[in-house]
């Protein structure tokens, strides 16, 4: 029988953790420059000699604040779940900065081992750390490893295992001293938990610590706990935090972070060398070109643009293979399915639902390469710094703008993206503002539409469209924030990690996962909004026609029929070719009407009140409606209610153009497609990544925008007579 | 002021028993000692004094006295931003400003008939009544006035010298040109190179710059001295008042320059943030580069870098300030 043991993983974001964590469990994870990717708990197997160990790698913190949700998962995880051992994580080019967490894991009681990790590039800088003298002093073992080059796992792992069994001996942890005046302080504290008899586990320094600090979580976890013994505990802790604020003239904390720092320069001092002669510093070298004055931004746009066009054009191949793919099996099913309901449901439905949405994996893979490509190497630190001031005015982050950025592409994955963000707030700020980046999906509405009314200055409309998409995305940000989001903005202050060549397999790894996810989840939500649409477009299925069609197609075939049948061998061509047309014109007027019937037909129209202010007919209304599944189907909806067939292109343009449609109301209806509520796929993306309400929201506040703005734009363009 | 003395200590004796203050013998000695000395004190003196008088009483209880000495009206409280609380001996009808030497910390007592007049006019002005006053007007004294350095021209300066450009004696033309190479009143300059027929070849930031011997003759100079007071341009900021001049915020340092973090301030979030990143009083810190859009900065700090918003950066204030030679950094 096996022996159990769990290791939790601790350190600073950076710091290699996850790297770690890979090798030694074999499962995938996401290495990132930013907090908050780790937000959840990642659990892992190893077997190691006659042990099964679980290791949990905890959200990466550079403190253990109870200020944000990492730092508190962190801690209580070690305090609630009590795992055999903390391994602390260390970067070993940044000791001095790191001991700032490591001394505050070892206040929380656990057995710890110190990984000197990236123990190379620390070489490389010129920096010897004497590991045995480290050890001695924090009375822990000390490992030197190599993440990324899996050179000291077995290492790491039997030194675990070994201080676990002295611990089990009997070993006990050694806290760390602060100075006098601090100690008294905490002693007095300590002694009224004691005295109080509330259950500590063992912990009653740190808890002492933490009520001096004025700890909002562990003070309201105090409360509950005991009955009325804790006013005599707060009541010391109060005292004590006076005599500190009058000694020192400054806050507990802020005396406790110093006395730290005082303890960590000292262990620093006595235990890290430097080479200078040795210092190469490399990425500095990098940074005075991509972060240069002059360069930077130009070369970060160069970046951006080979993005797109890797993503576009090298995605195109595949595209076309999965297209091609998904009509041979469409046709198939044609073939080989007797006609009925279900064969409809399944090509017309299932296949055409599906296929429209697999036809972007390899965009998507492509593009969440390139972005991890990105993080891993650090380039991703130095995109948030160079584009910082601009998301700024719309009281964004740096960080916030390659997702929005990605929103052009397709929004799906750019919220997916904002997962990078650390505070919640900017994370939903962002998702919120991304759908206003118009998606290359609405792409082809601009093109009929400004192609049939605005020809020539085609380009510059849609242009124009795209701009004010981001002028109202700003806008929004700023108006949300103002409203919704007061607060204070987190604060940008962020690493620039030394650029590093990731490794292939992890870049991989976690493309494939995100794809995995746009995948998992949005094909199973693709495939059920399908069929409610096509079942919404095919039903009811007993069409009470304005005509009688089927009779009328009859009699045109059979007078056809015999027109050819009399006709020489040089005009039956011709009569073949009228007869398909005048079939394809009915063809498409049944249709036209089918589809004005249908559930989504009255939809649509029972929606014109809404959409007639806005000179919106009932046509493009449904044609809008239908594009909730996807702003591809838009095009296609409005081909057949126009009676052109689902191809759009020049015989849609001229059946606009011939509705009576303006250039206004055309104008109107880009506007609105520009702003109103994102495909099915993107609100379900919201709704994951942020919440069902903001989903709810964010449905309703596009949908306002957009009816907002389509109205100034119909009743301004009104005003000035361009009707 | 035998007489005075005798006075407060009654006064004392009276109060504090009154009170039912505590350890009552042991104040009085804090008092008695506090009285012997005549000039402005912090608790630090006091402690001094009291091991003088073979009283060995803990820093704690002597500032617990002095508070309650100045809660009683027998001593009056300076507090400073960059120094400790300072305590003066309150003879309670006798009121004087004070003038603080930045440089060697001297404190100058004066009373101007006048300017006490001044406060009360400007207070009815603004229809306000005034209680009580204090004052401390912040400068250079006499003294140290007389130390500063005085003014050389460039091309008597050394090899390796840093100093601030302070005049430039030459025409307009003359003015132009040096001008037009980038020197101007203000710029901190290093000489990198002398010789060569009175040439200097000086680095200005990171620029290098070769003058001929005129026009080197004409760019008047001044050592640049940690404690010489310099020409920059500060800005005040709430939560520090009037800095003393050799300290800057983060935020109004220049690319190349490094010095000792002094104070962190900020909020909450920001402020907890900072020190954890390591950001903390007596580290020291360099400034790498401004972004392209002059917002956000990279900074070094204890071996890495990072990076934060100017506004954020305001928060930091650093001493020290000087420019990195970085040669194969």
């Amino acid at each position: 029988m096996n022996k159990k043991i769990t290791l939790a993983l601790a350190g600073n974001p950076n710091c290699g953790k996850t790297t770690i964590f890979n090798n030694l469990t074999g499962a995938r994870q996401k290495v990132g420059n930013w907090p908050g990717v780790t937000v959840e708990k990642k659990e892992g197997k190893l077997k190691f000699k006659d042990y099964d160990l679980t290791i949990v790698d905890l959200p990466g913190t550079y403190s253990l604040t109870p200020f944000s949700i990492e730092e508190i998962t962190a801690r209580d995880f070690v305090i609630n779940e009590r795992p055999d051992m903390v391994v602390n994580i260390i970067d070993a080019s940044n000791l001095e900065r790191s001991l700032f967490l490591a001394i505050q894991i070892l206040e929380l009681g656990r057995p710890v081992i110190f990984v000197l990790n990236m123990a190379d590039v620390a070489e490389a800088k010129g920096i010897q750390i004497n590991e045995k003298k480290l050890s001695q002093l924090m009375g822990l073992p000390v490992v030197f490893t190599i993440g990324n080059k899996n050179k000291g796992m077995d290492h790491l792992i039997e030194t675990a295992i070994d201080e676990i069994k002295r611990f089990n001996k009997g070993k006990e942890s050694r806290p760390i001293r602060y100075s006098h005046t601090i100690e008294t302080c905490i002693s007095s504290v300590e002694n009224q938990l004691v005295e109080s008899g509330v259950n500590m586990e063992g912990l009653s320094r740190w808890n002492a610590i933490k009520i001096l600090e004025d700890d909002k979580v562990i003070k309201a976890k105090l409360q509950s706990m005991s009955s009325s013994s804790e006013e005599k505990i707060f009541q010391a802790a109060r005292e004590c935090r006076k005599r500190i604020q009058d000694l020192f003239e400054d806050d507990f904390e802020m005396v406790l972070t110093d006395d730290r720092y005082g303890v960590i320069a000292g262990i620093v001092k006595e235990t890290v060398t430097n080479l200078a002669s040795k210092r190469i510093d490399m990425s500095r070298n990098i940074d005075l070109v991509l972060t240069d004055r002059l360069f930077g931004i130009p070369v970060f746009i160069f970046f951006i643009w080979v993005m797109f066009q890797l993503t576009f054009s090298l995605g195109a191949y595949p595209m076309g293979w999965i297209e091609s793919a998904v009509s041979f099996l469409s046709l198939n099913l044609e073939k080989n399915l007797p006609p009925s309901m279900l064969k409809d449901l399944l090509i017309n439905g299932v296949t055409a639902g599906i296929g429209s949405v697999i036809v972007f994996l390899p965009n998507i893979l492509i593009l969440f390469f390139c972005i991890a490509l990105f993080e891993d190497t650090g380039y991703m630190a130095r995109a948030a710094f160079l584009m910082d001031r601009v998301m700024h005015t719309a009281g964004l982050h740096g960080k916030s703008f390659i997702p929005m950025l990605m929103g052009f592409g397709c929004n799906v994955p750019a919220i997916m993206a904002t997962r990078t963000l650390e505070s919640k707030k900017d994370r939903i700020l962002t998702i919120l503002m991304t759908p206003f980046m118009s998606c290359s999906a609405r792409l082809p509405v601009y093109i009929v539409l400004a192609g049939s009314f605005f020809s020539d200055k085609a380009g510059t409309v849609i242009f124009g469209l795209y701009f004010s998409g981001i002028i109202i995305a700003i806008l929004s940000g700023r108006l949300l924030r103002s409203v919704l989001f007061k607060g204070e903005e987190a604060p940008f202050i962020m690493e620039l990690p030394p650029y590093r060549i990731p490794m292939f397999k992890s870049l991989m790894i976690h493309m494939w996962d995100r794809g995995k996810m746009f995948l998992k989840k949005m094909g199973g939500v693709i495939l059920v909004g399908s069929i409610i649409i096509w079942v919404l477009s095919n039903f009811p299925k007993q069409i009470s026609y304005s005509e009688d069609y089927d009779t009328k197609i009859r009699s045109v075939k059979s007078e056809y029929a015999e027109k050819i049948s009399s006709a020489g061998t040089q005009e039956v061509g011709s009569l073949t070719l009228q007869l398909s047309l005048i079939l394809t014109e009915i063809n498409h007027k049944q249709e036209q009407e089918r589809i004005a019937k249908s559930y989504i037909g009255r939809m649509g129209k029972a929606l014109e009140p809404f959409f007639l202010p806005i000179g919106i007919g009932w046509q493009p209304s449904v044609a809008l409606v239908s594009g909730f599944v996807a702003k591809e189907v838009v095009v296609s909806t409005l081909g057949v209610l126009y009676g052109v067939g689902n191809q759009g292109g020049e015989a849609l343009e001229k059946a606009l153009k011939k509705s009576g449609m303006t250039a206004l109301s055309a104008l109107s209806i880009m506007v609105f497609v520009l702003l109103y509520v994102p495909c099915f796929a993107t609100v379900i993306t919201i709704y994951r990544e942020a919440s069902a309400i903001w989903a709810g929201f964010n449905l309703i506040y596009t949908t306002m925008v957009a009816w907002s703005m389509s109205f100034l734009v119909y009743r301004a363009g009104m005003m000035l007579g361009s009707g | 002021m035998i007489d005075t003395h005798e006075h407060e200590k009654k006064q004392f004796k009276r109060l504090f028993q009154q009170q039912g203050i505590d350890r009552f013998d042991s104040r009085l000695l804090v008092l008695e000692a506090f009285l012997k000395l005549e000039h402005h004190v912090t608790i630090n003196d006091l402690v001094a004094q009291l091991e003088e008088d073979k009283a060995h009483l803990e820093k704690g209880f002597v500032l617990s006295s002095m508070e309650l000495l100045y809660k009683f009206g027998f001593a009056t409280k300076i507090e400073f931003e960059d120094k400790e609380t300072q305590y003066e001996h309150r003879h309670l009808g006798l009121h004087h400003d004070h003038m603080v030497c930045t440089k060697c910390g001297m404190i100058l007592e004066f009373k101007d008939e006048a300017l006490e007049k001044q406060q009360l006019i400007v207070a009815e002005a603004y229809g306000f009544h005034m209680l009580q006053h204090k004052m401390e007007i912040y400068g250079i004294c006499s003294n140290c006035l007389k130390d500063r350095s005085p003014l050389v021209p460039l091309h008597k300066a050394k090899k390796g010298e840093k100093l601030i450009v302070k005049e430039l004696e030459a025409g307009k033309n003359m003015q132009l040109r040096i001008s037009s190479m980038g020197l101007k009143i203000g710029d901190l300059i290093e000489i990198v190179s002398t010789g060569f027929g009175g040439q200097v070849v000086i680095a200005n930031g990171d620029n290098r710059m070769v003058l001929g011997k005129g026009m080197a003759e004409k760019v008047m100079v001044q050592l640049f001295n940690q404690s010489v007071e310099q020409d920059r341009d500060i800005e005040g900021n709430k939560d520090f008042g009037e800095p003393p001049q050799e300290t800057l915020l983060l935020s109004r340092m220049k690319s190349g320059q490094e010095g000792i973090v002094r104070k962190v301030a900020g909020e909450g979030v920001l402020r907890r943030r900072l020190l954890e990143m390591g950001i903390n009083r007596g580290t020291a810190i360099y400034v790498e580069k401004y972004a392209p859009l002059k917002d956000p900065i990279e900074i070094v700090v204890k071996g890495y870098h990072m990076s934060l918003r100017v506004e954020e950066a305001a928060n930091i204030l650093v001493e020290k300030i000087g420019f990195k030679n970085r040669k194969n950094e």
